[in-house]
């Protein structure tokens, strides 16, 4: 998926950076969103409609859509287009609005 | 046109009126609205419909306009769910001051029949858990309070009203009143000229401004009152949380969102509903002060609206002896979406002669001749 080749621009090998998705470990590379990184591993769909729960996938890919938004270590409602991936990052597929707090 | 009526304004109240007068058997009902519909105050509006009030007239009215919502559907036939949820108000306190006074207001409240009650900090943590403990000293709640969508309950209005045969003429500007002899004879828009001899000043946000227009002076001006809602989330809250001292309403519809509002006490008297950055800044500041965990959300968008003002904050309704044949529904300082229907019923009851439902002696604007009968409303945001 990641273009290596390119008759202009020239593309380093970037570090690699583990994280997990929906709980299996998984790889991206230094410089990647999280949803870039989730496109490379052939991911398409991010997220679900609210109201029909229909497949969202990736969109605008600027942060305006909410398209993308997904839970990363615990906080719902993330904009993966626009945040960095890091090591260790746990992201989760999104199944509903967001939870802000567990009621105890 | 020839009208038995023309009410000027088309928001909650002005439809109301024409509901409760076609309901009645009047014929030719002409309503006017310069803009869309709830394109004013009523479409702008924080949406909350509560009963605890400071003072025993809008006790009333607020009791007697939540027993119409719950059945409102029914009542208008209307083809949709008007969205009333009744999941109460919690009214914190955050001094002395305010338990203190709040312990007084639930006495009012339920020597009219609302079934409000004081509740410890604890208690209220039971119903809003996300409350800043450090701030909030007690609470008052009443379960049936709640908030509604002013879109769904005006076009429900609308619709009951409309096969009744009430005309609506909507983005149609009324531009004067013709007065002959101390009686209204015509009322000119842009496009029509009626005749009647009644007019229902009904106009929310610019009511003064057609007071104006036929000479009917009024003790009451507009403010623009700021507004905001947030990306949906799961349900966290219920009830409507507000606080006096703190200057906040926040509310989460059932869509997800939460809607929150305050005032600003410096803002300038007029027409101006723009939104502004201060009141992003301090509308955030408060709610997470409130309710932290508010933090982590997004605004989606601000606008305002126009409060109309009275000088006791609670509304004009009635006739006036300045001229025959005009009546108000007026100055309802934010507030005239919860008690639309029994401006409606009300107003409809002084335009036919009939005994009105409650005593409205002190909403009357004679009440401002003589300040030592006026009681001030202070639970209001």
């Amino acid at each position: 998926m990641r273009i290596k080749n390119h008759p202009i621009l020239e593309f380093k090998k970037q570090s690699t950076i583990n994280f997990t998705f929906d709980g299996k470990s998984v790889e991206g590379v230094s410089g990647d969103t999280i949803a870039s990184a989730l496109h490379n591993l052939g991911i398409r769909k991010l997220s679900h409609s609210i109201k029909d729960k229909r497949a969202r996938g990736f969109y605008c890919a600027i942060g305006n859509c909410a398209s993308c938004n997904m839970i990363v270590d615990g906080v719902p409602n993330v904009r993966t287009c626009v945040v960095l991936l890091e090591e260790g990052m746990a992201v989760e597929t999104q199944e509903n609005k967001g939870v802000l707090y567990e009621r105890t | 046109m020839k009208a038995n009526i023309v009410i000027i304004g088309g928001g909650i109240s002005g439809v109301a009126i024409a509901y409760n007068l076609a309901k009645k058997g009047m014929k030719d009902i002409v309503v006017f609205d310069d803009n869309y519909m709830t394109g004013g105050a009523t479409g702008r509006c924080g949406a909350g419909v509560r009963q605890q009030w400071g003072t025993k007239g809008n006790c009333i009215m607020a009791k007697m306009s939540v027993d119409f919502f719950e059945t409102a559907q029914e009542e208008l036939q209307y083809h949709r769910d008007i969205e009333f949820k009744q999941e109460g108000y919690l009214i914190v306190a955050t001094n002395k001051e305010e338990d203190e006074q709040f312990a007084k207001n639930v006495i009012l409240q339920n020597s009219v029949g609302i079934p409000a009650k004081q509740l410890s900090l604890e208690e209220a943590l039971e119903i809003v858990p996300h409350l800043n403990k450090d701030i909030v000293t007690s609470a008052t709640f009443c379960n049936t309070d709640g908030h509604l969508n002013p879109f769904l309950m005006t076009d429900a209005y609308y619709h009951a009203a409309k096969r009744l045969g009430v005309k609506f003429f909507y983005n149609e500007k009324v531009t004067d009143i013709i007065v002959e002899n101390s009686k209204i004879t015509k009322v000119i828009t842009k496009n029509y000229e009626v005749i009647t001899n009644k007019v229902v000043n009904a106009a929310g946000g610019f009511s003064y401004e057609v007071g104006q227009l036929a000479g009917v002076e009024l003790p009451v001006y507009s403010e623009n009152h700021e507004i905001l809602v947030t990306e949906p989330i799961e349900k966290i809250q219920g009830p409507m949380v507000i606080s006096f001292s703190k200057n906040i309403y926040c509310q989460q519809v059932p869509h997800g969102s939460f809607i929150m509002g305050r005032s600003d006490l410096d803002v300038e008297r007029g027409h101006d509903i723009g939104s502004t950055h201060k009141f992003l800044d301090e509308m955030a500041k408060t709610a997470v002060n409130l309710l932290p965990p508010l933090g982590d959300l997004r605004v989606i968008r601000q606008w305002g609206g126009s409060y109309n003002v009275s000088p006791d904050r609670q509304p004009i309704i009635g006739d006036t002896d300045q001229l025959e044949g005009y009546y108000l529904a007026v100055g309802f300082s934010g507030h005239g979406f919860m008690f639309a229907p029994m401006t409606g019923l009300l107003v409809s009851e002084v335009i036919l002669g009939l005994p009105t439902t409650i005593d409205i002696t002190d909403l009357h604007i004679d009440r401002f001749k003589n300040n030592e009968t006026t009681e001030y409303e202070h639970s209001v945001v």
